[in-house]
């Protein structure tokens, strides 16, 4: 199968060397908008005569996508065009875009993925992504499921970095009490305890989490999205990045926390994973791709929560490529969202 | 003397403005300390994280 990858970012690489290791992948195609900037990205993956490197052009995107078996978008930028022909190519298209307006245009695609009988996946990074599927893990330990909050710590590459720089400041849309609410960007200041750190204080950002879970799961009452950042994040994330971002990202992690009843008593389940944000990213990213190509999951536009059907066993498989599923178990929990 | 008492009404003005607008500062100043400060919580007591097995997930999607 040949796979068309968008972008070999930080993200983007890690989703290369994944699905390389997969035995589905036999031929992968690397399109960039400047290719010169990522041959020795293309050299270090090691596998000549696989990769294949050329300029992404939307003249010849046709061309390209002819045959392929899936397109995964891992390039910042708006990428809704390249979805949308993918998708009447009838080729599925997995992105890992955390832009809620990138996420918006995908899912917009529905109708004519539908129709295709291909899978748009929206969102199958960290968060979201790796989010939805302990989401929807958790959900399934439920008799019935009210509240899911999620909580990210770290960036997978600059891309990701910009991203959240813009999500700490802008209008975030959060499913409350069954409506969406306007809240204040880093606003909401919790305390949270992710996998392999000590607590760190998070904040609402504006992420496509509770869009896409919401979309999965319509009886939630509540779901919320938090980044952890610091006091300085907050007061700059007004003006420009005062410094750049690191090329490779940052140690990140993921945590999930899912509220409601079983046996008729409350309970709370709250799932994590931790290790290089743009690692975890990548290895969703080319996991889903591999799914989505082969035709594991569900035809339409959404997140993973809602395209695939079984996600422990998507959960197990990336666990055995070295994601390290965690639950908390034993302590108290705030009621504080 | 209509002159000086002008110049005095005007000083008055002009202290009225200068205490004011640091009363606006100073108010932003203290609004500003509140929302970056906050109270984020308290920190769990007990538990901890436990590693997920590949045959603890799956079982998950049976019926």
């Amino acid at each position: 199968m040949r796979a068309v990858l968008v972008g070999l970012g930080a993200v983007g690489a890690r989703s290369a060397r994944q699905l390389l290791s997969s035995k589905s992948v036999s031929d992968l195609v690397v399109l960039a908008r400047k290719p010169a900037l990522v041959e020795a990205r293309v050299a270090a993956l090691g596998a000549s005569g696989v990769v294949r490197l050329e300029q992404l052009r939307p003249s010849s995107f046709a061309q390209v996508l002819a045959g392929a078996g899936v397109l995964l978008l891992a390039a910042p930028g708006p990428s809704g065009d390249l979805a949308e022909a993918a998708v009447r190519a009838s080729v599925p298209v997995v992105s890992a875009s955390d832009d809620p307006a990138e996420v918006r245009a995908l899912l917009a695609l529905e109708v004519e993925a539908r129709r295709r009988g291909v899978s748009v996946v929206a969102g199958a990074g960290m968060a979201p992504g790796l989010s939805c599927l302990l989401a929807a893990w958790a959900v399934a330990k439920l008799d019935e499921v009210t509240e899911v909050h999620v909580a990210t710590l770290g960036t997978g590459g600059p891309a990701c970095a910009r991203r959240r720089h813009a999500a700490l400041r802008e209008p975030v849309d959060e499913w409350r009490d069954g409506a969406w609410a306007r809240k204040v960007a880093s606003s909401g200041r919790e305390l949270v305890w992710f996998p392999g750190h000590s607590g760190a204080d998070c904040y609402r950002v504006n992420r496509p989490d509770p869009l896409l879970l919401t979309g999965a799961f319509p009886s939630l009452h509540s779901v919320s999205t938090r980044a952890a950042a610091s006091r300085r994040d907050r007061f700059t994330s007004r003006l420009p990045m005062l410094r750049p971002p690191h090329p490779e990202g940052t140690v990140g992690a993921v945590r999930v926390e899912v509220r409601g009843r079983r046996a008729g008593e409350a309970e709370v389940v709250i799932l994590g994973a931790g290790g290089r944000a743009a690692l975890l990213a990548g290895t969703v990213l080319a996991t889903a791709a591999v799914r989505a190509a082969t035709g594991r999951l569900r035809a339409g536009a959404g997140g993973l929560a809602s395209l695939v059907s079984a996600p422990g066993e998507l959960l197990a498989e990336l666990s055995e490529r070295g994601v390290s599923i965690l639950t908390f178990e034993g302590g108290e929990t705030t009621p504080a969202w | 003397m209509p002159s000086e008492s002008r110049r005095s009404g005007r000083r008055g003005n002009l202290t009225l403005l200068s205490r004011a607008l640091l009363a606006v500062g100073m108010t932003a100043l203290v609004a500003v300390i509140v929302r970056l400060r906050g109270s984020g919580g308290t920190p769990p007591h007990r538990g901890g994280w436990r590693q997920l097995s590949v045959t603890d997930l799956e079982p998950m999607d049976q019926p």
